[in-house]
C-alpha cells in the first residue's frame, strides 16, 4: 500500500486531463462527468496537497451527482485523503465502501491507516481538517448513511 | 538493487482473474468473491532467478473501461506484460487483440515480454487450448494455462515471464527500456523463438 500512495502521477498526465476540464469549461460552460472524474484521478495522485485536496472535492462533487460511478469515487476519497493523512475521513470512506461491497484494495486502504483515531497525530490537525474539508468533517456520521442509501437505491434499480 | 526490480503489467478483460493470479501469487490466498479493481493496484514479491533476487512490481489494472484513457501512464518502464483471459469466456481471449494493441501504443519498451494466460482451467472450458496457444504464438508472446483457484501453474506464469526478461540481451542494458535502437531490436525479437509450450 505504500508504494501505491507514494506512486505520483505523472505531471504530463496531470497537465492533459486538466488542459481537457479547462477547455470544456470554457467552450460549453460545464464539464463531463468522465472529465471530471479524468481530472479528479489525476489530482488526488499529485505530489502537492492543494491539488490533493481540489480532487477530493470532484470526486465528493461526482459522488453527488454520479451514482453509476459511486463505488470509483468513494475509493478515490479514501485514497486521496490518506495520502494526505486525513486518516478520519478516509477510513469513513472505506467503512462506507465496505459495508456495500467487498473488496480488497479498500481493506487495504483501511488496514493501512492508523487504528487510533481518537488522539490526532499533529495538534493543529484537527483545525486544519476541518477548515480544509468541511463537507466530509462537518457531517462524518451522515456521510456512510447518505452513501449507503444512495448505493442501496441504484442497486434496487437493477 | 534498482536494475534488480521489474515492472510487470496484469491486463485483460473484466472479470477473468487477473487480481486473483496475483493474489495467489504474492499471498498465496483465493478469494471466491469477485473484487472488482479500482484503478490499480499494486503488489510486489521477490523472486530468486538462477540465484539473484529480483524485486518484481506487479500492476494490476481495472478491466472496466472507464480507466482504459487513464492508464496509460502504467504501461511506462513496463519489462513484462501478463495478457489474461477466461477459458470460459471466448469474448475476453478476442478482446485480448484490443489490450494488445494497448500495450503497443502506450509501452516504451519495443522488448517487452508478454504472455498470454488462460485462467480458470478448474471450470468447464469454452476455449480450445489451441486457440489460446495460436493466439499467443501469432503475437510471439509465452503461453500458459491457469487455475488461481486451485493453484494451477499460477507462479509458472511469473516465472516465465521473469526468466524471459533476465535472460534478454536488452535486461541488462541501461534501464531495459529507453535509448535502444528500436528497428534493428525488432529484427532480433521476430526471429527468435519465444513460444512457451
Amino acid at each position: 500500500m505504500d508504494e501505491l500512495l507514494s506512486d505520483v502521477v505523472p505531471q504530463e498526465d496531470l497537465e492533459r486531463f486538466e488542459k481537457k476540464y479547462h477547455h470544456e469549461l470554457e467552450l460549453d460552460g460545464e464539464i463531463a462527468t468522465e472529465t471530471k472524474f479524468e481530472y479528479a484521478f489525476c489530482l488526488v495522485r499529485s505530489r502537492y496537497t492543494n491539488d490533493i485536496r481540489k480532487g477530493i472535492l470532484l470526486l465528493e462533487e461526482l459522488a453527488r451527482t454520479h451514482p453509476e460511478g459511486r463505488r470509483d469515487y468513494i475509493y478515490y476519497l479514501a485514497f486521496g485523503n490518506a495520502r494526505i493523512k486525513e486518516y478520519t475521513s478516509g477510513l469513513k470512506y472505506c467503512t462506507a465502501f465496505l459495508d456495500i461491497e467487498s473488496n480488497d484494495q479498500v481493506r487495504s486502504l483501511q488496514a493501512h491507516s492508523p487504528a487510533n483515531l481518537d488522539r490526532p497525530r499533529y495538534p493543529a490537525a484537527p483545525l486544519y481538517g476541518s477548515l480544509a474539508l468541511p463537507l466530509s468533517c462537518a457531517v462524518p456520521s451522515s456521510l456512510h448513511e447518505v452513501s449507503a442509501a444512495l448505493w442501496s437505491a441504484e442497486r434496487s434499480l437493477d | 538493487m534498482a536494475d534488480r526490480a521489474i515492472k510487470l503489467l496484469v491486463i485483460g478483460e473484466s472479470g477473468v482473474g487477473k487480481s486473483s493470479l496475483i493474489r495467489r501469487f504474492v499471498e498465496n490466498k483465493f478469494d471466491e468473491n469477485h473484487d472488482v479493481t479500482i484503478g490499480m493496484d499494486f503488489k510486489s514479491k521477490v523472486m530468486n532467478v538462477d540465484g539473484i533476487d529480483y524485486k518484481v512490481a506487479l500492476w494490476d489494472t481495472a478491466g472496466a473501461e472507464r480507466f482504459r484513457s487513464l492508464t496509460p501512464s502504467f504501461y511506462r518502464k513496463a519489462l513484462g506484460a501478463i495478457l489474461v483471459y477466461d477459458i470460459t469466456n471466448r469474448d475476453s481471449l478476442v478482446k485480448l487483440e484490443a489490450w494488445l494493441a494497448e500495450l503497443d501504443s502506450y509501452s516504451d519498451n519495443p522488448n517487452i515480454a508478454i504472455i498470454v494466460v488462460g485462467n480458470k482451467i478448474d471450470q468447464e472450458r469454452v476455449v480450445d487450448r489451441e486457440e489460446g496457444r495460436k493466439f499467443a504464438r501469432k503475437h510471439r508472446a509465452l503461453f500458459i494455462e491457469t487455475s488461481a483457484k486451485c493453484d494451477q501453474f499460477v507462479s509458472d506464469v511469473f516465472k516465465d515471464v521473469v526468466e524471459k526478461i533476465v535472460s534478454s540481451e536488452y535486461f541488462n542494458n541501461g534501464s531495459g527500456a529507453g535509448g535502444l535502437d528500436i528497428a534493428s531490436n525488432r529484427d532480433l525479437e521476430e526471429s527468435a523463438s519465444t513460444c512457451y509450450c
